[in-house]
């Protein structure tokens, strides 16, 4: 029997994919001994774009960019369901976040910061969206990423339309005469950086819209006080700001620990991990960190509040999912935790 | 030594064997299991393990902890295969120990020992990397369709025999020991003994795995209100993946069920291999996608049927190795510790001792013979006789084995997570 023919899990839906070669790994993060942590930190961008295009592959997700950002020699990487359904329920997430907060701006400038962003293909899909006019949109990563970014546009027609000219810029480059009045801006330096500079030092940045800052996975990496400080960096300049963290909590109960023991034998550490263990934590640290309203869900939350049952029909659909008490015990090691003050944010507290 | 020995000591080492070998030990398998009915009868004593999934190295700990086959009788409840790394090994070892040890060994069907879920959890893929061509994976699925869907286990005595020499057994049979759970070096960690009614608020604090105490702790219930006293027997214990089914009502049916086949994707013996207890009155649908969750009163109304005093189940990753739910009606146990290397649980196995009286061997039926109140108001009703009493448990529990466990080179584990 060729690979192809071999039933699905659920192979009465039919077959998907099936271009799709099996028996490959499920890695996609090697890293040769020696890294530094920050090549560690930036390998796991790979791991992040590995499993998008896992998730869109098997339909959890639409997103047409996502092929771009990974080298698929021989094939994509296929993840565990439980990861692909991870995937589909923070991507789902910070959409809806994000898609409420541009819905409640229409008609005026607003901007979104994305912390860390790597490969993250989000700006790709605003863009694309006509009805996001105004839209400033903002990427910090390291050098080495930002340039990577650029030159993958630089070389894929289909991104190069969405993101044209881009102009190097002081601290990166830039694409900021997008239809629409839209703005693009890639920063590559290191977020501890600002931690020593202002807010001028950063090309392109407005004080005066509205503006979310996302931090998917990217401020755990960095020791608590620095965090605290590229917070801080943004809350002194800009009044109307809210900030999204996604990151894991719970730690220290037995599939916590063993997560960072896991994570610490790829050499990924999380120093936040420890300071903000649980939703408390996330949102007193975001109301610390001056933002008036604060608020979270566990993703195992969001798949059981935000993911409709007609969705959540369509999702178990695609492969079927085993792994209930896994998954549980993993989606409640995961956190959307976002606050806001000023401006821009209706739609928010209306959802409170 | 014949080659089957030899086999299995290839197979200890964690190093495949040959697919020719596979090829043969699979047809001689399906020959030993088309003669087993569908429900398997084993009489006690017998250790009952849940999902191994690949964990060979953890299956190696299993053994050290449980007492190693021919000597221990094992009673596995499916699932060993996929996730892991080692379902072949796995698998094949315990087939081999099957056929080598056939009245020692007994082994049942889990929803993974399916084609479809084997081609999506790992256990396809391994045999293609290790052999090149899929022929392992096809021989070995085909034995699948010939593994029994339970097992009854007769003649479990409600008292315990020591774990160990040093232990008298006038311990267990002076304080009426139901629980007791050991450690992976044998050591007692905690005693539970039947007790009355009044007595049972004091067990509720005390629950042998700290379950949450609106499931009950083990053996709270049942034995407490049925007023069991030492030398009654005990009732059948059933062992299935899953659970029960709601076009199962009596143990016979299940015998009635043409097996031999791939994993249906539903109907009884699907049921059988992927449904779960809830704390739900009645059936209700799983999230799963294939079988029911089935609550309290279902599990009640079927023992007291059935004459069975106790449900042995797996297919639910339980933190602490095992849990009692409902009155000790139904117990999950499961045998993968640190589950995909990411979980960070530990495992148990249920030990059963045999009842040197035998009484309990023949007093026991599976049908509704002998019943008249047709079940539920029988079970409803707070009378004397109505649950069986269940027999005397011993949970091993034990932790992953160390990466390097006797020399053994384990591949080192990637768990996947959200970065």
């Amino acid at each position: 029997m060729s690979a192809p023919s071999i039933p699905n899990l659920l192979s009465l839906r039919g077959s998907r994919g099936g271009h799709r070669g099996r028996g490959r790994g499920r890695g996609g993060h090697s890293h040769s001994a020696g890294l530094s942590h920050d090549a560690t930190i930036q390998g796991t961008d790979t791991d992040a774009a590995v499993s998008r295009m896992s998730a869109v592959d098997l339909g959890y997700l639409q997103d047409p960019f996502a092929q771009y950002f990974v080298q698929s020699v021989g094939g994509n990487v296929r993840r565990l369901p439980i990861i692909n359904r991870g995937t589909y329920t923070r991507t789902t997430a910070l959409d809806r976040l994000i898609s409420s907060f541009l819905s409640g701006t229409a008609s005026q400038e607003r901007q979104i910061i994305s912390l860390g962003a790597g490969t993250d293909t989000r700006c790709f899909k605003l863009f694309s969206q006509p009805s996001h006019a105004g839209l400033i949109y903002h990427e910090i990563d390291f050098p080495a990423i930002a340039s990577k970014k650029l030159q993958l546009v630089n070389a894929t027609p289909q991104l190069r339309s969405i993101v044209p000219n881009p102009q190097n810029e002081k601290d990166g480059w830039s694409s900021s005469n997008l239809p629409n009045g839209c703005q693009y801006w890639c920063h590559g330096l290191d977020l501890r950086a600002l931690l020593n500079s202002s807010i001028e030092s950063l090309s392109g940045i407005r004080t005066d819209v509205p503006t979310v800052l996302v931090s998917e996975c990217c401020l755990c990496y960095l020791e608590t006080s620095e965090a605290q400080g590229v917070i801080k960096f943004f809350t002194e300049k800009i009044p109307n700001l809210a900030l999204i963290v996604y990151e894991p909590i719970h730690p220290n109960d037995s599939f916590g620990k063993q997560m960072v023991s896991n994570l610490a034998a790829r050499r990924i550490h999380m120093p936040t991990l420890d300071s903000y263990q649980d939703s408390t934590k996330q949102q007193s640290r975001l109301k610390e960190a001056g933002f008036e309203l604060a608020t979270s869900l566990t993703i195992r939350d969001v798949w059981r509040k935000w993911v409709t049952e007609e969705e959540k029909e369509r999702v178990d659909s695609l492969e079927g999912l085993d792994e209930v008490e896994e998954w549980n015990l993993l989606a409640d090691h995961y956190i959307v935790a976002w606050g806001w003050r000023g401006n821009g944010f209706q739609r928010w507290e209306a959802d409170l | 030594m014949s080659d089957l020995d030899k086999a299995i000591a290839q197979l200890r080492a964690c190093r495949p064997i040959p697919e020719a070998q596979v090829r043969e030990l699979c047809h001689k398998a399906r020959e030993l299991l088309i003669e087993e009915g569908n429900v398997v009868t084993v009489t006690a004593p017998v250790t009952i393990c849940g999902d191994i999934h690949g964990q060979f190295h953890d299956l190696m700990e299993l053994f050290r902890v449980g007492g190693d086959p021919p000597d221990t009788n094992y009673l596995f409840m499916g699932d060993f295969v996929d996730r892991g790394f080692y379902s072949l090994e796995s698998f094949l070892l315990l087939l081999c120990l099957k056929v080598r040890y056939p009245d020692r060994m007994t082994l049942i069907r889990g929803n993974h020992e399916s084609r479809q879920i084997t081609t999506v959890y790992g256990f396809y893929d391994e045999c293609l990397r290790k052999y090149g061509s899929a022929n392992v994976w096809r021989y070995c699925c085909d034995v699948f369709d010939y593994l029994a869907l339970g097992a009854i286990v007769l003649n479990a005595s409600n008292t315990l025999s020591p774990p160990n020499e040093m232990t008298p057994s006038e311990e267990y049979t002076q304080q009426d020991i139901e629980i007791e759970v050991c450690n992976a070096d044998g050591d007692i960690m905690s005693r539970f003994t039947r007790r009355n009614s009044d007595q049972s608020i004091d067990r509720e604090q005390k629950s042998p795995n700290g379950t949450q105490p609106k499931t009950g702790p083990p053996g709270s219930g049942a034995s407490g209100s049925s007023g069991g006293t030492i030398g009654n027997p005990t009732g059948a214990v059933l062992c299935v993946h899953g659970g029960l089914s709601p076009l199962i009502d009596t143990v016979d049916k299940i015998r009635l069920l043409d097996r031999k086949q791939e994993v249906p994707h539903e109907g009884a013996m699907c049921d059988l291999l992927w449904s779960d207890p809830d704390e739900i009155d009645g059936w209700g649908l799983s999230p799963r996608g294939a079988g029911f969750l089935f609550g309290a009163d279902i599990v009640k109304v079927f023992n007291h049927k059935n004459d069975l005093s106790l449900i042995a189940r797996a297919h639910q990753l339980v933190m602490e190795g095992f849990k009692e739910m409902f009155d000790a009606s139904i117990v999950t146990v499961w045998s993968a510790p640190n589950y995909c290397y990411r979980c960070g649980n530990v495992a148990a196995v249920l030990e059963l001792s045999e009842d040197p009286t035998g009484e309990t061997f023949f007093a026991r039926s599976n049908g509704d013979v002998g019943r008249s109140d047709g079940g539920i108001e029988g079970v409803m009703m707070e009378s004397e006789k109505r649950l069986k009493n269940g027999p005397a448990r011993r949970y091993r529990v034990f932790q992953a084995a160390p990466q390097d466990s006797r020399g053994m080179p384990a591949k080192k584990p990637v768990a996947d997570y959200f970065l």
